[in-house]
């Protein structure tokens, strides 16, 4: 959609929405997953592809639907999501056997007069991880889940969208009825960019796990420049080391 | 002049008898105001069209042609400055009345202080209000207002503050310095006395006195079956003065007003978080109470059971096919999911089936009139958002935005790397792993982004550096090649045999080659030292050697 001559958009001003977005896959077997009725034979895992807010926060707002682009020999492969009622998630639940990269296609509100964007993710199925370890939890907890944690930047928003964004969601009769059809709360469905403090079981994604991610990079930084120091140092050496033998090759 | 001077004056025939045209120029003159005379005679007998408004630039002052007010210096008494016979003046507008007064005023002081009847009250005495305090006296005091706590003496004391400083709490407070009498062992005061050391009344005690006191002669003097409404919530509200919770309020509020922006800001985080916690629960329970809804039968549809078999349901079809006929075919059709008799064969698959798609429908409907409302909110004024809101709501003001539109934080941060080209990005994706950082950021948050741009810029500083020290090596490799052919040289023209030489120039070159081999050895032990400290500088500098020794063997090749 071309955006039309009277909207403006708001200078200088970047407005983020953490959102997470990934798979979750469960193997089948018979206590706890037992494959339901019609899946084909060759089928050992089912699995959900989903977008949804950071700790069940409202994303609808501003996502307004969803693309799924699946293996295409997966019938049907484009699966649209729409319709999400606030504070719901975007996802789509199949099974399958092997794995593959989804394209997953954010639509925006129309208020945003943005295009979509797009995100690859790949399904996991299988447990994975760096060390057989890992791979050994991933094995014992029934479920391998491979979800990311992303921010969308919306880089100088047009001003309607910017109001969206910057309000808080809309009480009154609308809510009314949500709360009372989708079990939804409207404060969950308040429009924040805050993430949670601390992790729970469930979202490991919090402000505990930014810290240490930063803590961690933090020491990657410190390791960079020791390195390189020692580095240089070596060099410097090399460097005039290099020097006496050039020098001692001409005077000879 | 006019039309007809002209005319005259060029001989020019038409002349119309004069006195005639006077009388007609006599008419329109008043209405066309403002204008020349001249100007207006040009037009001859057409009217003028344009007619020039008159400006008037400001009224005349003397419009009214009032005399000019007479004000006259006039003395006052405050009646709020008790019996106090201080005289002052000030100006007055005079009066029409009286014009005798004006000279006497003149005089000043004796004419002051001579009309005693004749001195206003000050404008301002009506505001000395003084608050009525409740008064009693001793049998009163002896049979309700007998206190452990306090005196006769001090409650008298508290009693005099209160009404000297008009109720003003904090002002009795500051000047509330009671001192205990001596003893003397008054019939009334005995009891009070005993209290021996000077207490330190907080204002909340001196409230509680207060109020109590006032409280009590409130009703006393008039039962509380007689009161009206203002009067009873006085009493009311003096009964449930509780000192304990005023102190504890007080207290509260001081450590709110004294709490630094950072305990401010968790605060607000932690109520957010709690509100998160109380919305989760509240829709966990709400999830459940329509999970026990469904596992119940549901009550309003008793008859369900007649439609569970097949043959049940194809009734039912059936039923809903003949209503669909007798009724008007569209007005159902036009309502597809939210009627009850959803009339197509789909719809006989289930009755959640259904549900689901009511209530996807009654969801769907709100949040979409919600996105319409949004932007109509405030197209014009953009509101001023604080530093709170900001945060909460994500907003950034960058100096410089790229371009504009959606991206992703992720794709934003790595964007350095996967700018490269592919060689460089394999060597950044090598150093990443060797300092156990995933290149999948787990949290690309906008702090995140910053340290990992640093940690970028080392990186490259490392990958240069490693650059460096392999053309070095390469070099040094060259250098001793170069140096070695030139010995050899130098002793093949003086026809010496080739090793184990004790010539000095010989000596000189084993000297220097042992020193070599030193160097190396230095270099070696300075890169294995750090080795122990971090087991990846071990790797590195393997990685280093074995770099330099891969890349001078294919120099030599060359």
């Amino acid at each position: 959609m071309a955006p039309p001559n009277n909207q403006k958009r708001v200078k200088g001003t970047q407005v983020y929405r953490p959102f997470v977005y990934g798979t979750i896959a469960k193997p089948f077997n018979d206590e706890t997953n037992p494959k339901p009725p019609g899946t084909p034979a060759d089928h050992t895992h089912s699995w959900t592809v989903f977008v949804k807010g950071v700790d069940d926060g409202d994303i609808t707002y501003w996502c307004k639907k969803v693309q799924f682009k699946l293996h295409e020999s997966i019938q049907n492969h484009l699966r649209m999501v729409d319709d999400v009622p606030p504070g719901g998630t975007f996802e789509v639940h199949e099974t399958g056997w092997g794995e593959f990269e989804i394209t997953i296609k954010l639509y925006y509100v129309p208020e945003s007069l943005e295009k979509p964007q797009t995100l690859y993710h790949h399904l996991r199925l299988h447990p994975y991880g760096e060390t057989e370890e890992e791979k050994e939890k991933m094995k014992q907890r029934g479920e391998v889940p491979a979800v990311v944690y992303e921010e969308q930047l919306f880089n100088e928003p047009y001003e309607n969208f910017y109001e969206i964004l910057t309000s808080p969601a809309p009480v009154g009769k609308g809510g009314k009825t949500k709360v009372l059809k989708g079990g939804m709360v409207s404060s969950v469905g308040e429009r924040t960019a805050l993430i949670p403090l601390t992790n729970r079981p469930g979202s490991e994604f919090s402000l505990e796990t930014e810290n240490m991610l930063l803590e961690e990079i933090r020491r990657a930084i410190a390791e960079t420049k020791k390195l390189s120091d020692n580095l240089a140092k070596e060099n410097q050496e090399a460097e005039t080391y290099l020097a006496k033998l050039r020098a001692e090759i001409a005077a000879a | 002049m006019s039309s007809h001077d002209v005319r005259d004056m060029l001989d020019l025939p038409g002349d119309a008898p004069r006195p005639a045209k006077k009388q007609k120029i006599a008419a329109p003159r008043p209405v066309l105001k403002g204008l020349a005379r001249e100007v207006q005679n040009l037009s001859g007998d057409n009217p003028i069209a344009i007619v020039p408004e008159v400006t008037v630039f400001k009224k005349r002052r003397f419009a009214t042609r009032k005399p000019a007010a007479k004000w006259e210096l006039k003395p006052f008494k405050n009646s709020a400055r008790n019996g106090d016979s201080l005289i002052l003046r000030h100006w007055r507008r005079k009066t029409e009345a009286p014009p005798a007064p004006v000279a006497e005023d003149g005089n000043g002081e004796p004419a002051a202080a001579q009309p005693p009847p004749e001195i206003d009250d000050s404008t301002f005495a009506k505001y000395n209000v003084r608050v009525q305090t409740p008064k009693y006296n001793d049998e009163q005091y002896n049979t309700k207002l007998r206190s452990d706590d306090w005196s006769r003496e001090e409650t008298d004391y508290l009693m005099d503050l209160v009404e000297e400083y008009d109720l003003r709490w904090p002002v009795i407070w500051d000047r509330y310095e009671y001192e205990l009498p001596i003893p003397q062992m008054d019939v009334d005061a005995a009891e009070g006395a005993i209290v021996p050391a000077q207490k330190v009344r907080s204002m909340e005690d001196m409230k509680a006195r207060y109020y109590f006191i006032a409280a009590t002669m409130m009703k006393l003097n008039k039962p509380p079956e007689l009161m009206n409404a203002a009067e009873f919530s006085l009493l009311e509200l003096m009964h449930q003065f509780n000192p304990a919770q005023e102190v504890a309020r007080k207290r509260f509020a001081e450590a709110a007003f004294h709490r630094t922006k950072e305990e401010a800001r968790e605060e607000e985080s932690l109520l957010l978080e709690l509100k998160r916690i109380l919305a989760r629960s509240e829709r966990l329970t709400e999830e459940r109470r329509e999970l026990y809804a469904r596992l119940e039968a549901p009550p309003s549809q008793g008859a369900i059971g007649v439609y569970s078999s097949s043959q049940g349901l194809q009734q039912l079809l059936q039923q809903l096919m003949t209503a669909d006929k007798t009724k008007k075919r569209r007005s159902l059709m036009a309502s597809d999911g939210i009627s009850p008799a959803g009339p197509s064969g789909q719809h006989q698959q289930g009755n959640f089936e259904r549900r689901d798609s009511i209530n996807r429908e009654s969801i769907s409907g709100p949040s979409a009139s919600n996105n319409k409302k949004g932007p109509s909110q405030g197209i014009s004024e953009r509101r001023q958002l604080t530093a709170d809101e900001e945060k909460m709501y994500g907003v950034k003001h960058l100096d410089r935005i790229t371009s504009s539109g959606p991206a992703f934080r992720h794709e934003k941060i790595t964007k350095p790397i996967t700018s490269k080209s592919s060689i460089q990005q394999q060597k950044i994706a090598n150093v990443l792993t060797e300092l156990r950082i995933s290149q999948r950021l787990r949290m690309p948050t906008e702090e995140v982004g910053k340290q990992f741009e640093i940690l970028l810029q080392n990186i490259n500083v490392l990958l240069d550096q490693r650059k460096l020290a392999d053309k070095l090596a390469g070099e040094i490799n060259i250098a001793k090649a170069v140096k070695a052919e030139k010995e050899k040289k130098e002793r093949a023209e003086r026809g010496e045999p080739e090793p184990g030489d004790e010539d000095g120039e010989g000596g000189a070159g084993a000297c220097l080659g042992d020193g070599e081999i030193k160097m190396e050895d230095g270099g070696r032990e300075k890169s294995a030292a750090p080795s122990i400290r971090a087991s990846s500088v071990h790797k590195r500098s393997a990685s280093v050697m074995s770099g330099v020794s891969d890349k001078s063997t294919k120099r030599q090749k060359k």
